[in-house]
């Protein structure tokens, strides 16, 4: 009777344990994540994007190809989280991946990414004249290709039809409109308790105007530059709007008050329209982030990309790789569904579907001007910068925070973070 | 010793289902009742620590092969004052004291009055207890995100119902009282029901000896009440200590660490440093998680030593 209970007990326990054990490593026994015929796809498309890269996934599947694609989407912090892991243990490792255009050269450093010249003989029409320009240059590192753009995504600006045609008629001649022209119509509608414009975003809005302004944000590719007169005129440029009443209030939301016709203007991502839309008896348009000048050659319109990259990954055999070159080219000519996610593609081929043509956001791939004003803020420590950005940017602008004091610190940190990459 | 030997010998004899040794030596049976906790324990928490108070020891970008430094790590966090990173770790470090200070004794004292009111089983107390347990259901981010809908400075309802206007959320005091309400809301149902718990414990005896003595209802609960529950009510600090000074998704999703940068949290700094949007700089991260670590564990220590049964 003891023993038989101990027999039991011990063989139940033992089967939970193995059991437990066996769900940990099923995965573990193959060194790359996807079975031999499938190409294993990462990307962070988790909101509404993610259906539209999953209906391109599935239609591409849908041509039967030898190598399908396995679409797998994480949210983005986790995504970059976990990229090191698998490099790292050399373990379910994807067989193509998504990441953002300003990650690319340090993953090139890290020589984590694997170039694609040797692929892209066999597909010739994978080449800069067919892409957005600022979306291909990125990928080209020490004279070799290590990645292909999807998109180019913009911050640029929404605006009331019928606002902009009682406070700011003649601002949307020529497409560009100034702060001055912001401003001016911002004093006008104050006594209808309008407003010119809510803070929005304040990274891509600092970046774009401090560019506006001749500034960058490093000096030699290594050394960060955010502690200049630019840099504060830049900030002090929004604070003084805020000061001047013409924008939302501390902690007002941005987007509600634009969609509930209470702002002129609204500077938000390409990617944003879908959310506006939602907004009934709202008559919108779209047009370039503001300028500080008229001049349509000094514009300057933040923008990042998402682009496919190879991470090394020792199971990847050559066939497969040009199974995930395949999809690549697919993609080129059928990224219809990615611009209805409100996204520029970066391959031209879309360019000439009539129905993307009607969308808003393909004004600024229609005309070559436009094209040249997409600045991707390529540095290697951009990730550094943009954090700081976030934490100093809303602060400054609504005077919670001295702006010298603010950048001063914002530099320190970037470079003592810059120093501990020994 | 011997005494004791020969008890056990007549227990083993006198129940069929004996657990006990029969032959001196390794017994395996214990063994294998821990043995799975014991497996993954080690697996998720043991390794892990060694593996992270290792990296505090290194410098390591999270791809390449960690790069022994010695105590560089803790020289730069701790003394080196010029840093960008001592001042996050005092920063850090003082909001998240500045947290537990504020939150702790509210997480306690506020679930032990309603347990003792909902103890007197008033009309309705299901239904109370019920409504106080709720939030403790719910994810974080599903609290914050509501909450951060409740302060909100143009539709919130609390300011427009209370006829209000502080941005709760990006000025202080304001933005340190909305962290503290929310998380004892949050919190409330876990301590509550522990001590509803340990309240139903205590004997009706003491209760009833003491009222013949003449004694009100605020003696009988400083008297019976409090000391009766006493472990538990050394359990639920140190626990709730432990839990807040793990503080991150309020702080994050609430007030984004503003303004500021005043409700910025270590665990934050210490996210942003291993796992931010730039580099990996896994060994300062990891060294300012031992800090707090220690921290944690200093403080649990202090608070057994003070409030431990003295005999």
């Amino acid at each position: 009777m003891n023993k038989r209970v101990r027999v039991i007990v011990s063989g139940f326990v033992l089967l939970v344990l193995l059991l437990s054990l066996g769900a940990c490593s099923s995965k573990s026994s193959s060194g790359s994540a996807g079975g031999k015929n499938e190409i294993v796809f990462w990307n962070p498309f988790t909101g509404p994007d993610g259906k539209n890269m999953k209906a391109m996934v599935d239609a591409y599947n849908k041509t039967n190809p030898k190598y399908k694609v396995k679409n797998i989407s994480l949210a983005e912090g986790d995504m970059y989280a976990k990229i090191p892991t698998v490099v790292n243990s050399k373990r379910n490792i994807p067989d193509l991946n998504i990441v953002h255009a300003e990650r690319i050269k340090q993953f090139v450093d890290k020589d984590m990414l694997v170039p694609m010249d040797d692929y892209l003989s066999k597909y010739p029409d994978i080449k800069a004249e067919n892409y957005i320009k600022a979306g291909w240059d990125i990928g080209s590192l020490n004279n070799k290709r290590y990645s292909v753009p999807l998109d180019v995504h913009s911050f640029v600006m929404y605006y009331n039809k019928d606002l902009v045609k009682k406070y700011a008629p003649n601002a949307l001649d020529d497409n560009i409109v100034t702060y001055d022209e912001i401003k001016a119509a911002g004093a006008k509608a104050k006594k209808d308790k309008i407003i010119a414009m809510p803070v929005t975003w304040m990274k891509p809005t600092f970046l774009s105007v401090y560019s506006q302004m001749g500034g960058s944000i490093t000096s030699d590719g290594t050394q960060p530059t955010l502690d200049t007169d630019k840099a504060a005129d830049t900030l002090k440029l929004y604070n003084d709007m805020v000061k001047s009443g013409i924008t939302n209030k501390d902690g007002q939301d941005a987007g509600q008050t634009f969609k509930s016709g209470k702002a002129i203007f609204y500077p938000e991502g390409i990617w944003m329209q879908n959310d506006v839309k939602t907004a009934k008896n709202l008559n919108w348009g779209m047009t370039n982030f503001p300028q500080l000048s008229d001049d349509k050659n000094k514009m300057v319109n933040w923008s990042s990309s998402h682009q496919f990259v190879l991470l090394k990954n020792p199971e990847r055999d050559k066939k497969k790789t040009e199974g995930v070159m395949k999809f690549i080219d697919w993609v080129k000519d059928n990224s219809l569904p990615w611009a209805e996610a409100g996204q520029n593609p970066a391959a031209l081929a879309t360019l000439d579907n009539p129905d993307y043509q009607k969308m808003p956001q393909s004004f600024l791939v229609k005309d070559a001007t436009e094209q040249k004003s997409l600045k991707i803020f390529d540095y290697k420590y951009n990730g550094y910068v943009s954090e700081q950005l976030d934490k100093i940017g809303n602060d400054t602008v609504f005077g919670k925070l001295d702006i010298h004091k603010a950048l001063k610190s914002a530099q320190k940190t970037v470079e003592d973070k810059i120093a501990q990459d020994k | 010793m011997d005494v004791k030997l020969t008890e056990n010998k007549r227990v083993d004899v006198l129940s069929p289902v004996s657990l006990k040794p029969r032959r001196k030596g390794f017994n395996v049976m214990p063994m294998v009742f821990i043995g799975p906790h014991l497996l993954l324990f080690a697996l998720f928490f043991l390794i892990p620590i060694f593996f992270g108070v290792y990296i505090s020891f290194t410098n390591w970008d999270l791809i390449n092969t960690p790069e022994f430094v010695g105590l560089d790590n803790y020289k730069e966090i701790l003394f080196n004052k010029e840093s960008t990173f001592y001042t996050q770790l005092h920063t850090g470090l003082g909001n998240t004291f500045k947290f537990v200070i504020f939150t702790v004794p509210a997480c306690i004292i506020i679930p032990l009055l309603l347990a003792a009111a909902l103890h007197v089983k008033p009309r309705g107390s299901k239904v109370f207890q019920a409504i106080f347990y709720l939030p403790v259901l719910f994810s974080i981010s599903a609290v914050m995100i509501i909450w951060s809908m409740m302060f909100n400075v143009s539709f919130g309802p609390i300011n427009h119902y209370f006829d209000s206007a502080p941005n709760w959320l990006g000025t202080q005091p304001y933005a340190w009282v909305a962290l503290v309400v929310v998380t004892v809301w949050w919190g409330i149902g876990g301590n509550m029901i522990i001590y509803q718990a340990a309240l139903n414990g205590v004997s009706k005896d003491y209760y009833e000896a003491a009222s013949l003595d003449g004694a009100g209802r605020i003696q009988k609960f400083f008297h019976i009440t409090l000391p009766s529950i006493k472990n538990q009510l050394l359990f639920t600090v140190v626990i709730t200590t432990i839990a807040q000074f793990n503080v991150y998704g309020q702080a994050l999703m609430l007030t984004k660490g503003g303004p500021s940068g005043t409700t910025t949290v270590l665990l934050m700094y210490i996210r942003q440093n291993a796992f931010g949007s730039g580099q990996s700089i896994a060994g300062i991260g990891s060294a300012m998680a031992v800090i707090l670590g220690l921290c944690i564990m200093v403080v649990s220590i202090i608070q057994f030593f003070l409030l431990r049964e003295k005999k």
